[in-house]
């Protein structure tokens, strides 16, 4: 207990040589604090997102790992050239194994983390004359519509002709049947909204539909009027809907309109509907079904319409989606199959700067130990020395060594200890407007070093990133909703960072200071012999 | 009986022999002056005696036993007191802080401490405000008195003292042999390292060291 009262009055009879150190630790510490409290904040921002984040994953077939996997062709002769990539045996595999079926996707369903499950069957359909599609174009010509039925096929090299096939052909439209009003998770998050009548019944048979306001002024459409529309395989198969309302969508914007040409893919040309009656429609189709030869490659195909089925999985959490990829995995589901969630995605996206800012202040963090140690070092070196005479004569008097030793480093242990509590407390002040200036900097590099891209591109000069550049302000936690299916979003600004993990990994710093410093002294004060140091006193 | 018996003690600095079998006993209620001429190894022996350095042969025993089987800062904290020619004082505390921390390094447990701490160098003629004045701020001979009050704060047998006139004024001497004068009566062993004459005169025995030749 006398080490510590000892170790107090010495610390108050050196002023100046206290305070000199207090000083440097006090720097030191701010500096950790900052680089803790940013870590953390990185730290937090992702934890607590996470812990309230309701994930979706879909389970898509992997196009790579299956060309991969494909049996490879017997090589030829000539052993220079690269063995020929089988096309055909790949659009046969993509035709008949790609596709899970609904009974497939139930069956994961099943698992025992999935909290929600829903599907949408997406089919692409021409329109009759009195139906066209919303197109940049002023007019759009029979041979228009003509060549995009030709979909990926026409337009790979080589012709893919299996693609449209099994894809659905690229059309006019594009109608979407969802298995329930959760599945619509445009009009659930308020990019989509219904402005005029109302939405189709859930689950009805009936073919009722809705269509976008642009499509309805387009073509002069009403709610109540009926729409025709025609299987690009068989001019001769029609189906009429019944139109029930009218929707907005705030996604659509140019670049979608003239994505690849294909107004089918253009959200104005998007007919909604219950899964339940788009599948009613695709079974119809099959039984008036007919064998056709593509005129281009000379293959047959069934003339059915084929719908692209995609399902989504909901979990509770993040561990429900890793339980769930593990259990799929389990249950059967082919390596060949990834499962994803464009909502982890999108959240790993939106905390890149926010990350890159917490690896910078880590390694700064480092930096700043490593210096802060070694002066410390260096000045309790010269500390020690200059109190030489001091540890001669407490040795003397029969103090021992190690208790002397202890004494010195309770001193610095002291001094670094009110140094770091007043460093955690400028620091917790400072490191909100710091790491938001700093992270302000990163978002702002992150956006120039996109907008640098898009002009190396041809495209800077429409002044469109891609990425919002106002997002600033926007809390931690709250974002998620926004950036479902948006471009990515930045955290931009951290509210709080210093709590008490941080204060805590301060205390580890003292303690860790104190340690390093320590015992450099304690490796001298093992070293002096009290009768030597006294003799050459006197 | 003895209390602190030298047997055969020699000691040497490379070739140089400083110390040659002395041989010696030292009792209790009796105050010692050892003498000799500069260089003729008084401090040497002192140090030796207070087990800041051991001896190159021979023995050490204090009561009997060999302080070589003793732990040597238990000796020094415990069982001697030693003041040194310069005093060798903590110079950023008072007076009173240097006195109570021998008595913590001793592990006096004494809950009134303070109070004796006061009262010892009250004893050797320190005021209250001396006793809280940095040692710094004392002269030589106050200096010295707290040396004193220091080696006897945990109430040691044996007082060892080099030197403890050497630099203070004839009235001060006469104060201070008057002090070891007291605790040898009180029944302590003191043993005073000098070269001056009156303070042998003031001893009960007296111990010559004489310079050793080149060995």
């Amino acid at each position: 207990m006398y080490i510590f009262k000892n170790a107090l009055r010495c610390i108050s009879r050196s002023k100046g040589r206290n305070i000199l150190i207090g000083i440097i630790v006090l720097v030191i510490a701010v500096s950790a604090c900052i680089g803790l409290s940013i870590r953390q904040a990185a730290e937090n921002a992702r934890k607590e997102t996470l812990d309230g984040m309701s994930v979706t994953a879909t389970i898509s077939f992997d196009r790579q790992s299956a060309m991969s996997n494909m049996t490879p062709p017997t090589q030829g002769g000539d052993m220079s050239s690269p063995p020929e990539f089988d096309r055909s045996q790949f659009a046969e595999m993509m035709g008949s194994s790609s596709a899970l079926t609904l009974e497939e996707y139930e069956t994961y369903a099943k698992a025992q983390t999935v909290k929600d499950f829903y599907y949408s069957l997406s089919v692409s359909l021409d329109g009759d004359d009195n139906l066209l599609p919303v197109s940049s174009e002023d007019t759009q010509t029979e041979d228009d519509t003509e060549n995009n039925k030709g979909g990926f096929g026409g337009m790979m090299p080589g012709g893919m002709g299996g693609f449209d096939r099994v894809m659905g052909a690229q059309s006019d439209f594009t109608v979407v049947g969802y298995s329930s009003e959760t599945a619509m998770t445009d009009f659930i998050n308020g990019t989509a909204s219904v402005t005029t009548g109302e939405v189709f019944a859930e689950g009805t048979k009936d073919y009722e539909c809705i269509i976008s306001e642009e499509l309805a002024t387009y073509n002069n459409l009403s709610v109540g009027d009926s729409i025709t529309v025609i299987n690009p395989n068989s001019e001769t198969e029609s189906y009429i809907l019944t139109v029930t309302g009218f929707y907005t969508d705030t996604t659509a914007n140019e670049n979608s309109f003239s994505m690849m040409g294909m107004t089918s893919n253009d959200p104005a040309n998007k007919i909604y509907m219950s899964y339940n009656a788009l599948q009613a429609m695709v079974e119809a189709s099959e039984g008036v079904s007919e064998t056709k030869t593509d005129e281009d490659t000379g293959r047959e195909f069934e003339t059915a319409l084929t719908g692209t089925l995609s399902a989504t999985y909901s979990f509770a959490d993040v561990e429900g989606f890793e339980q769930f990829e593990s259990d799929v995995r389990e249950m059967g589901l082919d390596e060949s199959y990834t499962v994803s969630s464009t909502d982890i995605t999108a959240f790993e996206n939106s905390l890149t700067p926010l990350t890159t800012l917490s690896k910078t202040a880590g390694y700064f963090l480092i930096v700043i130990l490593i210096i802060g140690a070694v002066i410390l070092v260096v000045l309790n070196i010269f500390s020690v020395r200059e109190r030489k005479y001091e540890i001669g004569v407490l040795t003397a008097m029969g103090m021992k060594k190690t208790k002397v030793a202890m004494q010195f480093m309770a001193e610095i242990f002291m001094v670094t200890l009110v140094s770091v509590i007043i460093g955690a407390a400028v620091g917790a002040v400072a490191s909100v407007p710091v790491a938001n200036t700093l992270l302000e900097n990163q978002t702002t590099a992150k956006e120039q070093q996109f907008q640098n891209m898009e002009q190396g591109f041809g495209r800077g000069d429409k002044g469109e990133t891609g990425m919002p550049g106002n997002m600033g302000g926007m809390p931690q936690g709250g974002f998620m909703k926004d950036f479902i299916g948006n471009p990515t979003e930045y955290i931009t600004e951290i509210n709080s960072a210093t709590d008490v993990t941080v204060l805590l990994q301060m205390l580890g710093i003292a303690v860790l200071l104190t340690l390093i410093a320590g015992m450099a002294s304690m490796l001298f004060i093992m070293r002096y012999e009290p009768l030597r140091i006294l003799s050459n006193r006197d | 009986m003895s209390l602190l018996s030298l047997k055969n003690i020699s000691f040497s600095y490379g070739k140089k022999i400083i110390l040659n079998d002395i041989t010696y006993d030292f009792e209790a209620g009796k105050m010692y002056c050892i003498t000799g001429k500069s260089g003729a190894g008084k401090t040497t022996l002192l140090s030796i005696l207070s087990g800041l350095a051991a001896p190159g042969s021979g023995s050490i025993f204090y009561k009997d036993e060999d302080i070589a089987k003793i732990d040597k800062y238990k000796f020094r904290s415990k069982y001697m007191g030693v003041i040194f020619q310069s005093f060798n004082l903590i110079t950023k505390f008072t007076a009173l802080e240097n006195v109570m921390l021998s008595m913590d390094i001793a592990g006096v447990k004494d809950k009134q401490r303070a109070k004796k701490a006061a009262e010892l160098l009250a004893e050797v003629g320190l005021d209250s405000d001396e006793a809280n004045r940095r040692v710094l701020m004392l002269s030589g001979g106050q200096q010295q008195r707290v040396a004193i009050a220091r080696a006897l704060s945990y109430n040691p047998d044996i007082i060892l003292a080099d030197e403890p006139t050497g630099n203070l004024d004839t009235e001060t001497q006469a104060e201070i042999m008057e002090i070891f004068r007291r605790l040898a009566d009180n029944g302590k062993c003191v043993i005073l390292v000098s070269h001056s004459p009156q303070v042998a005169k003031m001893c009960d025995e007296c111990y010559q060291l004489q310079a050793q030749k080149k060995g």
